[in-house]
């Protein structure tokens, strides 16, 4: 059936007055279906009779948060390290004002670069 | 007395014998309902290994429901209602997960792999209908997949959404209008 057909049937399964047997039987014969896999039947029985793999399923889970907790929690600190050995190699402390960058500018140049005066 | 093969059980039997954990007559549900859930959430959220896993659980959740079922209405109804509330709400999931990231992967999460065609030609009707249902507004998708792969009536249809019947026609027929204007770029 060619694809102007096929659209044809698709906006007429629409009209109030359809037929609709007949419309899903012909879309059917195009290869419009839809099933699950083989072992669906089998997936959802385990699933639902099993519930040591439900437990499993659990416990799976919370060793992957935690493994992935771990991971961003290192990730973290090592980057929290190396900003602050970069400052201390770039400014020669680690104190307040050079985290924030301003250990060279005293107090009043701050104030003459708000104020504008 | 003599034990009726599963597939000769009416749906209350198979109902009852679920609730009494007997795995062969829940079994004999998923055998009956499968393909009409299949076309419910592959239809609404394509055909993907995460439509394979919704599938299970619109299945998981029927079972622990059934309790609930008072049997007012047919069994396939409260399956189609559940499948339909489980698709929506993986949809409405999918849209705000991927509003962080781009339209892209959401589009690749709708994939089609289409199970071995033999012709072209089906596989053209196929990949049609498939896209058509993609580009379509959610709240029409549902109603379109309803009719046209399901076959409900306007009141069917109005029964499983719990939504009036007047609302269902102007949602076909507005539907029907964007669905044209869809068709028209595929």
């Amino acid at each position: 059936m060619k694809s102007s057909e096929i659209k044809k049937i698709m906006i007429s399964s629409l009209d109030t007055d359809a037929n609709l047997s007949e419309i899903s039987g012909k879309l059917e014969e195009e290869g419009v279906t839809y099933d699950f896999s083989n072992n669906f039947r089998e997936k959802v029985i385990d699933r639902i009779f099993s519930p040591g793999l439900i437990i499993n399923r659990k416990l799976e889970f919370m060793r992957s948060m935690n493994f992935a907790f771990y991971r961003i929690a290192f990730t973290g600190v090592a980057a929290i390290v190396i900003l602050l050995i970069s400052i201390f190699l770039m400014e020669g402390s680690i104190s307040l004002n050079s985290f924030l960058g301003l250990k060279d500018i005293d107090d009043e140049s701050v104030i003459c670069l708000l104020t504008g005066n | 007395m003599i034990k009726k093969p599963y597939d000769e059980l009416s749906e209350g039997e198979l109902v009852a014998a679920s609730l009494d954990g007997d795995e062969g007559a829940f079994g004999e549900i998923i055998n009956r309902y499968r393909k009409m859930v299949a076309r419910t959430v592959k239809g609404m959220l394509g055909d993907s290994v995460f439509s394979e896993d919704i599938g299970q659980d619109v299945f998981v959740k029927l079972y622990y429901s059934l309790s609930e079922f008072r049997g007012e209405s047919k069994l396939s109804t409260y399956i189609q209602r559940i499948a339909i509330n489980m698709t929506l709400n993986e949809l409405k999931r999918r849209k705000r997960f991927f509003s962080l990231f781009s339209q892209k992967e959401n589009d690749e999460m709708y994939e089609m792999e289409i199970a071995d065609c033999d012709y072209n030609e089906k596989r053209e009707a196929s990949e049609t209908v498939n896209k058509a249902l993609k580009a379509l507004d959610p709240n029409f998708r549902v109603i379109v997949m309803m009719r046209m792969l399901q076959g409900y009536s306007v009141k069917e249809t109005s029964e499983i959404l719990g939504l009036p019947q007047g609302t269902v026609l102007s949602r076909l027929s507005r539907a029907q209008k964007q669905l044209k204007d869809i068709l028209i770029n595929i």
